[in-house]
């Protein structure tokens, strides 16, 4: 316990919370009493707490020196006080010398001190004390290995970086060997990944307390991960046992101090993300908008509603053309009638002859004006059960559909192909595994303007009507 | 550093897809993550380059357009589809509106009464045959002469009289209807090849 003054880097805290904290108050008076001083603990947390800035400076420089890499090697032994005082001593010789880590030291010392003020009951206490202190710029990465981002439960583990006062668990003790010698190359303030990926997890990272952070953490904290913040937070929460509270108050620390430094940032960053969320929902409406219009829609991804849509579009190009080509005809036809009708009644010819002249003359034009455009189109219809298939090419309808065996359903196919007045000329179907298919190859009666689309949905109608309509039966040979 | 900046970038999606559940890819071992996160990654890209593909393909087939993003590609496309279904039932419409002349009931007249001709010009009878296959299954063997609707109340009768036709063919020539269809009963009973014979017989001449 005692010899651990320099192992405060990654030392969790000593179990015997107590020993802890007293050893974390020695440092807290100005330096050169700070041997042999065993100060009580709630007299040490008043102390701290009344600590002034400087007392805080020099708190910090002892704590730097202590922090030495002598610190983590004797945390094991027993050493006298005498020794220690005069390890303090030199260390702090070596940290005056020492002013690039002054800042951060600050940082860490003032998180450090909260940190181990605060019990584990007062645990929630110490966000409030870093606020208060506005610790600048203090995000997991920007401190150091020893830095104060680190914050462990301050009876079970020690913060980083205490400047050795903090007695050491056995079990961090290694963890603590491999960050030290990090602290004394002097690294810059670095954000390298962990404010990255901080900033990089905004929506989650701050509400998400425990799982997240520990899995972040644990993960980074393998022994390969050579992050300077990175790894001092890897180190510390192998500690298992007070990660959960940790996380809690790493994060929201982490959080805090980020928001601190880069106040702006965090607040724009917060407006983009309703502004993100506006934006995904609208476009999110728009699909679905989409997928509303489509008449057979399968799946819902976005990949699906748009090939969907495409699909669509074609047939509903070739429905305009061949509407178009049927209105031509009919028209045509008309007026062709209207003109032979009174052609006829002139000549005065009589009941057949003058009809069949009639059907000849209007047959012809016909054959004329169509001659360019065949009328082509192909529509398919897909429901839950049964698939239709459409195909007309000038007047021959050719129908398909498969349907699951459930009812047979030729009768009500042959009347509907009745209805539309279209000439039967050849049927093939049966029964195929499952399913019902059935081929019907009709001739749309001359006259007759039935499109595909009419055709198709009336089937898939009178299809889907039937079939919903008839209760399963067991698979027997009776199907009605 | 790029690659640790891309290991990075990876680890970060691949922590979100995997705190989304995705597909179940959590993995614990760090190297077996490194792996599914590039394949997924793969696939991920592999679906991103579908979508586009298939918008820049939408995106072709309107004719306006107002913006080259992704919103108003879909916007436009609802656009012009609702005027495309605006115009098919216009079409539709005038079409309904020019309907019902004349000239088409003569014409089935006319053609019903030349399939008649030419059954007989080519010595067709009506005619029915019926043959047992399987201990349920009958064989039936129909021609008739071919008349508007006559298959449908052909159909009509044999169901209602508790035959069904499972695997059924039909074929028209020179005004006759022959059709050839596997029978069995719809009710599970056994029929009789005479009784089915003369079933059909009757229906025949009724309709």
């Amino acid at each position: 316990m005692h010899g651990e003054i320099g192992c405060f880097d990654t030392n969790s805290m000593v179990q015997g919370a107590d020993d802890g904290i007293g050893q974390v108050l020695q440092p807290p008076p100005p330096p050169p009493p700070m041997a042999g001083r065993t100060i009580n603990i709630h007299n040490g947390f008043e102390e701290n707490l009344k600590m002034s800035t400087e007392e805080l400076e020099n708190l910090k420089l002892s704590k730097e020196g202590l922090s030495y890499h002598h610190s983590y090697l004797h945390h094991q032994e027993e050493d006298t006080s005498a020794a220690r005082e005069i390890q303090l001593q030199n260390h702090q010789q070596m940290a005056f010398n020492n002013t690039h880590l002054m800042q951060d030291s600050s940082n860490q010392v003032l998180a450090f001190t909260s940190s181990s003020l605060a019990d584990a009951s007062t645990y929630t206490s110490t966000a409030d004390l870093f606020n208060l202190f506005h610790l600048p710029r203090c995000s997991a990465s920007s401190l150091l290995p020893n830095s104060s981002i680190s914050f462990t439960n301050p009876t079970h583990t020690t913060p980083l970086g205490f400047a050795g006062d903090l007695p050491m668990t056995d079990t961090a003790s290694a963890s603590s060997i491999l960050y030290d010698p990090l602290f004394h190359l002097n690294l810059p303030p670095q954000p390298p990944l962990f404010r990255e990926l901080f900033q990089s997890l905004p929506p989650h990272g701050y509400s998400l307390p425990d799982s997240r952070g520990s899995s972040l953490f644990a993960g980074e904290g393998d022994d390969h991960v050579e992050g300077s913040g990175g790894g001092g937070e890897g180190g510390l929460y192998q500690d298992g046992d007070g990660e959960q509270q940790f996380d809690n108050g790493v994060l929201d620390f982490t959080w805090d101090m980020a928001c601190m430094g880069k106040d702006r940032e965090a607040g724009k960053m917060t407006k983009h993300f309703a502004t993100e969320r506006q934006r995904r929902q609208h476009l999110n409406d728009k699909y679905r908008a989409l997928r509303d219009l489509v008449p057979n829609p399968t799946k819902s991804d976005r990949a699906s509603v748009v090939g969907d849509a495409i699909d669509y579009i074609k047939e509903l190009l070739r429905t305009v053309d061949e509407l178009k080509i049927l209105v031509e005809k009919k028209r045509c036809a008309r007026e062709r009638s209207k003109r032979l009708k009174t052609e006829d009644d002139s000549i005065g010819n009589t009941g057949n002859e003058s009809c069949s002249t009639v059907m000849k003359s209007i047959g012809d034009p016909d054959q004329s004006f169509n001659n360019g455009s065949l009328r082509s189109s192909w529509l398919q219809r897909k429901s839950k059960d049964s698939e239709i298939d459409v195909r007309i090419i000038d007047d021959e309808v050719t129908i398909k559909l498969v349907q699951r065996k459930k009812i047979n359903c030729l009768l009500y196919v042959s009347r509907v192909v009745d209805e539309l007045k279209l000439d039967l000329h050849h049927v093939a179907g049966g029964q195929i595994g499952d399913y019902y298919s059935f081929l019907f190859n009709t001739k749309i009666y001359e006259g007759s303007s039935v499109y595909a689309s009419a055709i198709a949905n009336k089937l898939i109608e009178v299809v889907d009507r039937h079939y919903a309509s008839t209760p399963s039966t067991t698979p027997s040979t009776s199907c009605y | 550093m790029e690659f640790l900046g891309s290991a990075m970038n990876e680890l970060c999606f691949t922590q979100e897809s995997n705190r989304r559940g995705r597909l179940g890819r959590r993995k614990v071992e760090y190297d077996d993550t490194r792996e599914y996160k590039s394949k997924n990654l793969h696939a991920e890209r592999r679906r991103r380059q579908k979508l586009s593909d298939r918008l820049l393909a939408l995106r072709s087939m309107v004719p306006i357009i107002t913006n080259m993003n992704k919103a108003t590609i879909i916007e436009d496309a609802i656009t012009y589809i609702q005027e495309l279904q605006q115009n098919v039932k216009l079409l539709s419409d005038q079409l309904l509106e020019m309907e019902g002349s004349s000239e088409e009931a003569v014409q089935t007249r006319s053609d019903e009464i030349n399939a008649a001709e030419e059954m007989k010009n080519c010595g067709i009878m009506e005619d029915v045959q019926v043959t047992n296959i399987d201990r349920n299954k009958l064989w039936i063997k129909i021609i008739l002469e071919k008349k508007r609707g006559r298959f449908t109340r052909l159909i009509e009768a044999m169901t209602y009289l508790g035959l069904e036709l499972t695997d059924t063919n039909v074929a028209t020539s020179k005004g006759a209807m022959l059709v050839s269809s596997c029978v069995e009963g719809s009710y599970g009973d056994t029929l009789t090849v005479e009784q089915t014979k003369d079933l059909l017989l009757e229906i025949i001449k009724s309709i």
